[in-house]
């Protein structure tokens, strides 16, 4: 006969850290019982109202089944092995031993600590959902399931992390999402050994075929309406728990320009913004570049009226105007980087002595010019309008602005082939990162740049090669 | 195995066709034939139109790459040896575009002319765009296309306002100079051979033949337009006019408040004159490969672009002697291998039909 101290014994041996609670308890009639769980994660209150309160009536010779009976979780599974109770009670999970018993029940109560479902700081809607994905996979999850209630929503969950055993769900609708995509993500992910998973942004970089690509392969959202948009269009999305970014493959470039309320408002309004972010992420790339090689290499860019206030306000610099501009692009960098990482306190004060004190000072002072503060400046707003783009934006911006300053407006356009060379050979799972425009898929140009209407968009995006292509018909 | 589409080609066709003729032909043509230069590119242009078609209505006839009907008709070892023939025959073509590159990137990137070493960068692009596989050079052109589109259309916007029309009258005063210029321009026209090197790498569906050839009739529209551009502005003195299409727009009145906004253009245009630059080392490329069997493109887009890297430093200034070679002696090797050779590929043995 198994004692109760000897499954106790073997969870402890273990799981030997001091959180891990051990709750023994009885029945009336005598009957032993202990419920082994980690403290902060599993919902005590939950264990003595389900488990500890019906139990009390357990008589001494009732088996098993009949305690089980009487648990009343709704969440209760068999055990038999001290290891699948050690992973459990990690999970968050309450075990129950029975005195005398070799098998165990595992009770889900796990409520690990989290904030509650509230909107997106990246993705702000003004019109549309307002819901935003937490740290909490089931919670996530619970978001995706309310609203894909469909019957062929599949949802496979995964471990990943040796340490963390960070459940990870992919998630696809089955009769759109193209046979084997599902598999060749789970694949790669669980190709890979990795100590924590932190945040999903270890699992993009499993996912990826190229990690090392300036270029993301897969795309982010933190909205539910987004991730269950996309998911519908028969891509594979990915929630990890811990993190409430949740990812979609496969990924086209495209989708950074679109905007949730895209969707939401009338299309030509959508068209308009759609266009406006891609200008602006062009501005904000090239912007800088082209006006340090106009000054260098080719003043004729710049009008003339506006060449000779240009010439007043940089006559006298000490900087050439490469270094000037390398220098307040250097600046605003370390500026946005000091404002996220900074006390929001100390964060007011500080973008008063950076933007006013500092700025101003070093017009005044003719270290850089008032052209350079503005072109920056405008350079960094333009950016942000697309801000999954961000980190590779920022990145070109550097390297356009060397490029530029060293060998003019001809190694710009140089790089700008170059990089479309680069692009137009990259895939995310098989689909082009530059469709719809390389190669050019017809279909999809309606909600590319331009976006229709919605009797327009009637068929999934043919890029993704979904199983069912049809998206709107008449019943 | 379908690497390029029709309409990839079809884009080529349009864009490539016209880009290389836009730096120093109007300046030569205005040279030679003088108001006349509509009529010396127009037959140029009908010639290669006519062998255009002819070979892409040969690929409705097969779906046999060009390796493959030699193949079939001479043997492996002759097939090569063509093969071979013609990667020297495309990096021939590329030397005369790569030096017009530099001098016209000289001209509208730069306010002073600048070292030799500051276009020497380009190979570290044309060495990574050329290593890059077939399937690039298409969605390239994908990419291209819009630039072109948009570019094109503002340059001829800023242009055509300052067209004298009267400068072209009279017409034909120089019969002679018009065919003369026809044969010394042929080696600008390699677009047949392009076709040779597409055969059998794309599915040839009904009409393709048609929509290849009107693409390449819109190329050579462009071009005419171009000319007309340019010798409508500037008459008599056209010939001293280097780089045409950056002429043409310079008298847009908006240019004094707005800046040289036709440069942006320019640049924009500039993109696609590098992939069309590339287009034709990644054939070279590609026919080393059959020729040789050695597969790694990599290896070979260094080889061949160290080989032009060479040629551009010990002959920078040698520009006038080289266009001289082309125009003078050059033109009937271009006249074998981008139109006769073209033709008589109808006569090769096209195994599936008789099948």
């Amino acid at each position: 006969m198994v004692t109760l101290e000897k499954n106790i014994k073997g969870v402890k041996s273990v799981l030997t850290s001091e959180d891990i609670i051990v709750f023994e308890f009885a029945s009336l009639s005598g009957k032993k019982f202990a419920s082994i769980y980690a403290d902060g994660v599993a919902d005590k209150q939950l264990l003595g109202e389900l488990v500890a309160k019906p139990l009390k009536d357990v008589k001494e010779d009732d088996t098993l089944e009949d305690i089980k009976k009487r648990l009343a979780s709704p969440e209760v599974k068999d055990g038999d092995k001290i290891a699948d109770a050690i992973k459990e009670i990690s999970d968050g999970n309450a075990v129950l031993f029975v005195d005398g018993e070799k098998d165990f029940f595992i009770i889900g109560l796990k409520k690990p600590p989290g904030r509650t479902v509230a909107e997106p700081p990246t993705q702000v809607a003004v019109k549309g959902p307002r819901e935003g994905f937490t740290e909490d996979i089931k919670t996530n999850l619970g978001l995706v399931r309310k609203r894909l209630k469909s019957d062929k929503l599949q949802i496979k969950t995964l471990r990943a992390g040796k340490q963390s055993d960070t459940a990870v769900a992919l998630i696809f609708i089955d009769g759109i999402c193209p046979d084997g995509l599902a598999e060749r993500v789970q694949k790669e992910i669980e190709q890979k050994s990795v100590d924590i998973v932190p945040d999903s942004s270890y699992i993009s970089q499993f996912i990826s075929k190229k990690p090392k690509s300036l270029f993301r392969h897969n795309g982010s959202c933190e909205k539910p309406d987004i991730f269950c948009a996309k998911i519908s269009e028969g891509r594979v999305g990915i929630l990890v728990d811990g993190s409430p970014i949740a990812l979609t493959v496969p990924y086209m470039l495209i989708e950074d320009f679109q905007a949730v309320e895209d969707y939401y408002q009338v299309s030509y309004r959508s068209t308009i913004l759609r266009i406006l972010r891609l200008v602006s992420l062009m501005v904000g790339i090239f912007l800088p570049a082209f006006y340090v090689s106009a000054q260098l290499f080719k003043i004729q860019l710049i009008p003339y009226r506006l060449l000779l206030k240009i010439s007043s306000s940089v006559s006298g610099l000490a900087l050439s105007p490469s270094v000037e501009m390398f220098l307040t692009l250097f600046l605003l960098e370390v500026l946005i980087e000091a404002s996220i990482r900074m006390p929001k306190y100390v964060g007011l004060a500080m973008s008063v002595v950076g933007a006013l004190v500092l700025g101003d000072t070093a017009v005044q002072a003719g270290i850089i010019s008032t052209p350079a503060i503005i072109i920056i400046a405008f350079s960094a707003i333009s950016l942000f309008t697309t801000p999954d783009l961000v980190e590779t934006s920022t990145t070109l911006r550097w390297l356009f602005l060397i490029i530029g300053g060293s060998l003019g407006t001809f190694g710009i356009v140089m790089f700008t082939a170059f990089l479309i060379c680069y692009l137009v050979s990259e895939q995310s799972y098989g689909v082009p990162l530059l469709a719809p425009f390389a190669p050019i898929i017809k279909g999809d140009l309606y909600d590319s740049i331009v976006k229709s209407n919605m009797y327009a968009l009637n068929k999934r995006p043919e890029a993704f090669k979904a199983k069912n292509k049809v998206r709107i018909k008449e019943r | 195995m379908t690497k390029i589409s029709c309409r990839q080609i079809c884009f080529i066709m349009l864009i490539y066709t016209a880009v290389s003729k836009f730096i120093i032909y109007p300046t030569y043509l205005s040279y030679y034939t003088g108001r006349d230069l509509l009529f010396s590119a127009l037959i140029n242009f009908a010639v290669q139109g006519v062998i255009v078609w002819s070979v892409s209505y040969l690929c409705s006839r097969t779906d046999k790459t060009f390796f493959g009907l030699l193949k079939d008709t001479f043997g492996n070892i002759f097939a090569r040896i063509i093969f071979g023939l013609f990667a020297l025959f495309f990096l021939l073509a590329t030397i005369n575009p790569l030096f017009e590159q530099k001098l016209y990137v000289h001209d509208i990137f730069y306010d002073t002319v600048p070292s030799l070493m500051i276009f020497l960068p380009v190979f570290f692009f044309l060495v990574y765009a050329s290593a890059k596989p077939f399937l690039n050079i298409g969605r390239c052109a994908d990419i291209c296309l819009p630039l072109f589109l948009l570019s094109m259309l503002l340059i001829l916007v800023m242009s055509l306002h300052e067209v004298k029309f009267d400068n072209f009258l009279p017409v034909f005063t120089q019969p002679k100079k018009i065919f003369s210029s026809s044969l010394a321009s042929v080696f600008r026209f390699i677009e047949p051979a392009y076709l040779l090197m597409f055969m059998g790498r794309f599915r040839y569906k009904k009409g393709d033949a048609a929509k290849i050839t009107i693409s390449y009739i819109g190329g050579a529209v462009f071009v005419l337009v171009v000319l007309a551009a340019f010798y409508g502005i500037y008459g008599d003195v056209a010939p001293t006019r280097h780089f045409a299409i950056s002429k043409i727009s310079l008298f847009f009145p908006a240019i004094d408040l707005v800046g040289r906004i036709d440069l942006l253009a320019l640049y924009v245009l500039e993109i696609t004159m590098l992939f069309a630059l590339v287009l034709n080392i990644q054939l070279a490329i590609e026919c080393i490969a059959q020729c040789t069997g050695y597969e790694n493109r990599a290896v070979l887009s260094v080889a061949v672009n160290a080989v032009f890297f060479l040629i551009l430093i010990f002959c920078d200034n040698k520009y006038n002697a080289i266009s001289t070679l082309f125009s003078k002696w050059m033109w009937i090797v271009f006249l074998i291998f981008a139109n006769l050779i073209p033709l008589a590929s109808w006569f090769l043995r096209k195994k599936n039909e008789e099948d």
